[in-house]
């Protein structure tokens, strides 16, 4: 097989660059066919069964499940960068309250990255040196951007928590329970990585051209914010939120998916079969949406989706793991405008590596475009 | 299906019209790729030809203003067809340079040693949170605030321009247009108004240039329905790297250490033979001269000449004469940042200034494509091909 970042090929393509291989990669597959998606070839149900968002993280980056010693020292890594620079909290002086939280988190970590150490490397060396620094900085900026929806101070974090309780603890002010702590880390764990969507193909075309993985990252986050893609989660959830009976919102989306709705949540570029995210999530919130006496909200959710892939699943459209999300972040108590903030949190891993994997080999992403001459 | 037939070197093409989905040759990069369709401009590499709108280039540059060709490239008109439009184009965008104190406050906060990419970067995203709440539902006027992004980023790179010189806040004159204000706070005096010419040459011909990496970055960005302000972090992330923003100050560490035209020649052959790279020279579409780079270079000897310093002009010359002599034969050409780079300079922008200044130019052409992918929305959604691992199960012991 000829590597896809060498030489030519011809390929055929639509709008969107749709069917169109950009290059090979060993981070992940997702079978859109049969309703599978494998990090470094382990399937997502098991990783979400066993392992921690710490360990899949470096899996997705590294290649391998660390070993107890590696394990070890990403987990010190991880923490040692859990205290971003105060600059970039102080700059939450100057950003009104109401502003959209992700937005707010973008803008503390474009001035955190005026502070990151030896800014203008971008050798490979340096480039590794950055994961966990993002990783931590970005979790500890996105909790202070949660708290300053309700006008809070940011809070320090925990050194003996783990990665989601830490986060929770520092956007929440109080320390979750085992099932929220798990049902979290889950939910990182199965958006930490799905190849070369929007944001993933934003962040390669920054790396492209020389710039530092951090800068990569925002560009990322920017492809995420769009409803289209990651602020699905949100609208998802707002859709059902409006009502309190499972028979109301099955009227509803019998009637919406008569009119050609697109529903946010449903219907994906790859999948033409159920979200294999969703099926590992599902079982988590609802026993979440139970335990906190919220069991309508999972027969809302259990109701439009019935209907909606009824009448669209014909046509491959399923829920895919933005309908779902926000039904294990509402129970755990995350602000519904946040709901973005933690499916940021966990595919900024995917970004990295597919970067970290990119740039040693990849020339600078340029493609050309046909100009419409006037009629 | 229309199957294309492309060289690496040549992949611009002119069409009535575009049908999906199309068959190309792929190369590194995506070169070859056609991502887009686009009234916006046309860059035809093989016979050096760039337009507007389907005006040349050389017609519009040394001859326009900024605000005319943004003007030109957002809406397709130009000013002259429409002089109400464009009147209240040029209010609308002089008035968007008031930037929220509150984001002024925030680049003042900043160290002024800080890149002013990384400031503006900054600047743009807390300028964001000012014009998009959690209430807004992006359904307003959205054509309107990608004009009122292109001015906002002027201003906020004149603010920058100013604390770092340590300064304070640039007040605007609606009197004066943006290169007359840009120039204000590079120089802290009003500026000559050759000094103003130049600048509106480099950013008319800086103002769009097919899909660059921060253009297609911000596209990309777009399609997926996200706010402008992301558009313009992401663009301006991909402008960070070596390989783009940081070509113009390559060239002036390089030129400005140089005493002559004879230590120029030298200095030069001995790179190329040490294998070497001259900023400012080669690139990926061109392998003949940028057109832009003939229009450059005569700016460069008037304004060297004008400030008293036209050995510069002799230096720059002999080391494009000197690297072409060698580079030439295997295609190399000297390209738009190369003299771009002396003119920055010539008119008052230290060095570090260089990609935000370049940025401010590119906005145009940058938002012209965002506005035009809007119309059509279709996420940028590409693939990759899984040569990894087989699958593969968990064998416990070694995990948790």
């Amino acid at each position: 097989m000829r590597p896809y970042t060498s030489g030519y090929q011809i390929q055929t393509y639509n709008r969107g660059l749709e069917n169109l291989v950009v290059t090979d990669t060993r981070v992940g597959q997702i079978d859109g066919k049969n309703s599978r998606l494998m990090y470094r070839g382990y399937p997502l149900d098991e990783l979400a069964d066993c392992c921690t968002f710490e360990e899949v993280a470096y899996l997705i980056l590294h290649g391998n499940l660390p070993t107890p010693q590696e394990a070890a020292m990403w987990d010190e890594e991880l923490k040692n960068w859990r205290t971003p620079p105060q600059e970039a909290f102080d700059a939450l002086k100057y950003i009104p309250s109401n502003a959209h939280p992700l937005a707010q988190y973008r803008t503390m970590l474009t001035i955190a990255a005026c502070h990151i150490p030896e800014a203008s490397r971008t050798d490979m060396q340096a480039q590794w040196r950055r994961p966990a620094r993002i990783l931590s900085w970005s979790a500890a900026l996105a909790a202070g951007a949660i708290r300053h929806l309700n006008g809070k101070k940011p809070l320090p974090p925990k050194d003996h928590f783990g990665f989601s309780a830490n986060f929770l603890y520092q956007a929440l002010g109080h320390r979750v329970n085992e099932h929220e702590e798990k049902a979290f880390d889950v939910s990182l764990i199965v958006q930490a990585e799905h190849g070369l969507h929007a944001a993933a193909f934003a962040a390669l075309i920054v790396i492209s051209t020389g710039a530092d993985l951090g800068s990569a990252v925002l560009a990322g986050m920017g492809a995420l914010s769009g409803v289209r893609h990651g602020g699905a989660n949100q609208l998802a959830f707002e859709d059902l939120a409006q009502f309190d009976q499972a028979k109301e919102a099955r009227t509803w989306a019998q009637v919406k998916a008569a009119g050609g709705y697109r529903f946010p949540g449903y219907g994906h570029r790859i999948y033409k079969c159920p979200d294999p995210r969703v099926r590992v999530l599902e079982p988590y919130a609802k026993n979440l949406l139970a335990d906190k006496g919220m069991t309508d909200r999972w027969r809302v959710y259990e109701a439009v989706r019935g209907e909606v892939e009824s009448a669209l699943g014909p046509k491959g459209i399923y829920a895919n793991v933005d309908s779902i999300t926000g039904l294990v972040y509402a129970p755990i108590g995350l602000p519904v405008s946040s709901f973005p903030i933690p499916f940021c949190l966990a595919i900024q891993t995917g970004w990295m590596a597919h970067c970290l994997e990119y740039q040693p080999r990849g020339a600078m992403i340029e493609p050309g475009a046909v100009y419409l001459k006037d009629q | 299906m229309k199957a294309f037939r492309t060289l690496s070197s040549n992949y611009s093409w002119a069409l009535d019209e575009l049908d999906w989905p199309v068959t190309s040759e792929v190369g590194p990069g995506l070169s070859g790729v056609i991502a887009s369709a686009t009234r916006v401009s046309w860059l035809d590499p093989s016979s050096g030809t760039l337009e507007y709108r389907g005006v040349p280039i050389e017609r519009l540059a040394g001859m326009h203003s900024y605000e005319e060709i943004a003007h030109l490239l957002i809406t397709g008109n130009e000013p002259a067809d429409d002089e109400a439009a464009f009147s209240t184009f040029r209010d609308n965008l002089r008035a968007s340079r008031e930037l929220p104190e509150d984001v002024i406050a925030l680049i003042r906060a900043m160290d002024p040693g800080i890149h002013p990419t990384r400031m503006l970067r900054a600047g743009v995203s807390a300028l964001g949170c000012h014009e998009m709440t959690v209430e807004d539902d992006l359904s307003g006027d959205r054509h309107w605030r990608e004009l009122r992004i292109i001015a906002q980023i002027a201003a906020l790179v004149a603010q920058i321009a100013a604390h770092r010189t340590g300064r304070g806040p640039v007040l605007f004159h609606a009197n004066y247009d943006i290169a007359h204000e840009m120039l204000r706070a590079l120089q802290d005096r009003d500026p000559d108004p050759e000094d103003v010419h130049s600048l509106d040459l480099l950013w008319v011909l800086f103002a769009d240039h097919g899909l660059d990496a921060p253009t297609f970055t911000s596209m990309v960005v777009a399609s997926t329905l996200a706010d402008p302000y992301y558009n313009v972090v992401a663009g301006l992330s991909a402008l960070r790297g070596d390989k783009l923003g940081g070509a113009g100050e390559t060239v002036l560490e390089q030129i400005l250490g140089l005493e002559d035209p004879e230590a120029a020649r030298l200095w030069v052959a001995s790179t190329i033979a040490s294998g070497g790279r001259i900023g400012g020279f080669g690139h990926r579409l061109y392998h003949m001269p940028d057109p832009r780079v003939v229009i450059l270079r005569k700016e460069v000897a008037a304004q060297a000449r004008r400030k008293g310093t036209p050995e510069l002009f002799d230096i720059a010359r002999a080391v494009e004469d000197e690297a072409l002599r060698q580079l030439a034969p295997r295609g190399v050409h000297v390209n738009i940042n190369f003299y771009a780079a002396l003119l920055f300079h010539l008119i008052g922008a230290d060095k570090p200034m260089l990609p935000c200044l370049y940025m401010v130019g590119r906005m145009a052409g940058l938002m012209a494509r965002v506005h035009e992918e809007l119309e059509n929305p279709r996420l940028y959604r590409p693939l990759d091909r899984y040569v990894g691992h087989p699958i593969r199960r968990i064998t416990r012991g070694a995990e948790k």
